[in-house]
């Protein structure tokens, strides 16, 4: 059980993605980073969607109320547990009363942290996962703030101490490459725009929320009538407004829209979205969907021989 | 019709179909929702999109592309639902601009918005917004050039073709011609919205 002191930013619950309710325009929330949030409740012996606090751009502390197993991924930045650093990527063991501090990251934009068993939350739609404009799942609806109490799903004891693997530590830098494919209106965009979309080195907006952020620093030209009726976006859809600066949706996105969807970010590469943050930069790599989900399969099955291992 | 029923990849996790009208989007939508292969299944306008697990592709594509027609159900038999509404002032904040612009009264305005009957054709963007059609043909508003922030639940709007109903409170870039006192959507209801796509609507002025 833990006391939130500073909830830093924004910080949310998240489990698993909301599926199968976009047709009533509910969107998937969850993660905006699953593998980093999968990763972190291996370490507590969880299922990979089991309810985490997701943390945008540190600034987190909370007091810690019972003992409890807890691990912490994501984005990079100094931990502490009682003003003692401690490392990303392995279980903490904490008793009553020790103080968990998540500094602002120097790369990377979302850090999860997990507790054996989950953290309690009210389910909707299938989910727990908080989305935050609707103001339905997780902790009431909201983003926590100082003096919420989360406790864990049950009391089952973790003594296990585990460590992710060295090699399937994903390790975040200021720049993304993001395998995309085409998408719907794909062939409205003028030969040069697509040139510049799969060979230009985009800079991530200041808007970099869990709804999309935008990619700047080349317009692009799309022959659009602005008569689009509105379609099915999904989080990886690439839209391109009138502006021609491109949006990406995340986790968060809206459900349909009206403006021409230009690419996608490729499944196998969209967690990485969840740690753009403003000002880093992003290129795109053009694959078939062929290719792009090969690279998926190939991608599962190396965090699956450590993500499905033991328990 | 429908001989030319493709699905087209919009992502690598992703296929869509065109069709001609909502009513066979929705109709198309509901038979592919209700085989539970896909992880979900989500109608546009004109479009239904099929989102897949990635290591289903294969079952996924042969299982569309043996789609041939789409059956659309001859009438709707679900009752008109009729929804309450302030128009203008503080509740619709561009009624006044839109009337200038269409040169009508505000009372002519409510007058031809209340004497149609609608049709939701499609909910979609956030949570239970409801696309609805029928808006006689003088209406040809555009969007706001820079959308509200904020706007309250239940606001109405109209843009283009259509009405448009904010279930939720949120960002919106319709202007704004009333607000309904009716909830839409409760999230904690055993029902949660009280519009589906294929219901008719007809407003009524408070």
């Amino acid at each position: 059980m833990l006391r939130i002191m500073k909830a830093g930013l924004q910080s949310t619950l998240q489990s698993a993605p909301r599926l199968g309710h976009r047709h009533l325009g509910i969107p998937y929330a969850g993660p905006a980073d699953p593998l980093s949030m999968a990763l972190a409740n291996r370490l507590v012996g969880n299922s990979s969607e089991a309810p985490c606090i997701e943390i945008t751009f540190g600034g987190f502390e909370a007091e810690v109320l019972a003992e409890c197993a807890v691990a912490s991924t994501g984005a990079a930045g100094h931990l502490f547990v009682s003003n003692e650093e401690r490392t990303p990527h392995s279980t903490w063991h904490l008793r009553k009363g020790d103080k968990i501090k998540i500094d602002v990251p120097e790369v990377g934009a979302r850090t999860y942290l997990a507790i054996r068993s989950g953290f309690k939350a009210r389910a909707l739609f299938g989910s727990t996962s908080t989305y935050l404009p609707a103001a339905f799942g997780g902790h009431e609806g909201r983003a926590l703030q100082a003096d919420d109490v989360l406790a864990s799903n049950g009391a089952a004891a973790f003594n296990e101490t585990l460590q992710t693997p060295e090699t399937l530590r994903p390790t975040f830098t200021h720049a993304f490459a993001l395998r995309t494919c085409s998408s719907g209106e794909s062939d409205l965009l003028a030969p040069e725009s697509r040139a510049a979309l799969f060979g230009e080195t985009f800079s991530a907006g200041r808007q970099a929320t869990r709804m999309g952020l935008s990619l700047e620093g080349h317009t692009l030209s799309v022959a659009s009538d602005g008569k689009m009726k509105s379609a099915p976006v999904f989080p990886g859809t690439i839209q391109c407004p009138p502006s021609g600066t491109p949006i990406v949706l995340l986790c968060d996105a809206q459900t349909t829209g009206g403006y021409p969807r230009i690419a996608a970010i490729a499944r196998c590469d969209r967690h990485l979205l969840g740690q753009i943050r403003p000002g880093d930069q992003v290129t795109l790599l053009h694959r078939t969907p062929e290719a792009a989900l090969n690279d998926f399969a190939e991608k599962q099955a190396l965090f699956d021989t450590w993500l499905l291992s033991g328990g | 019709m429908s001989a030319n029923l493709k699905p087209v990849r919009i992502a690598d996790d992703v296929f869509e179909f065109r069709v001609e009208t909502s009513r066979h989007a929705q109709a198309l939508a509901n038979e592919l929702r209700s085989a539970t292969i896909a992880e979900d299944v989500v109608a546009g306008l004109d479009r239904v999109a099929i989102r897949f697990a990635p290591d289903r592709a294969k079952q996924v594509e042969a299982w569309l592309l043996e789609i041939q027609s789409i059956q659309v159900a001859e009438k709707t038999d679900l009752p008109v639902i009729e929804i309450p509404v302030q128009y203008g002032g503080e509740f619709g904040p561009d009624l006044t601009s839109i009337c200038e612009a269409m040169d009508l009264s505000e009372q002519a305005f409510i007058e031809l918005h209340t004497e149609t009957e609608y049709l939701v054709e499609m909910i979609g963007f956030t949570p239970g917004f409801s696309y609805i059609s029928g808006l006689p043909d003088a209406f040809k508003i555009p969007r706001l050039g820079t959308p509200r922030s904020r706007v309250p639940a239940g606001s109405i709007g109209i843009s283009a073709a259509f009405t448009g109903i904010y279930a939720l409170a949120g960002p919106g870039g319709w202007p704004l011609i009333g607000r309904t006192q009716d909830t839409l959507f409760d999230p904690n209801a055993l029902e949660p919205f009280r519009l589906h796509p294929g219901q008719r609507v007809k407003f009524k002025a408070v």
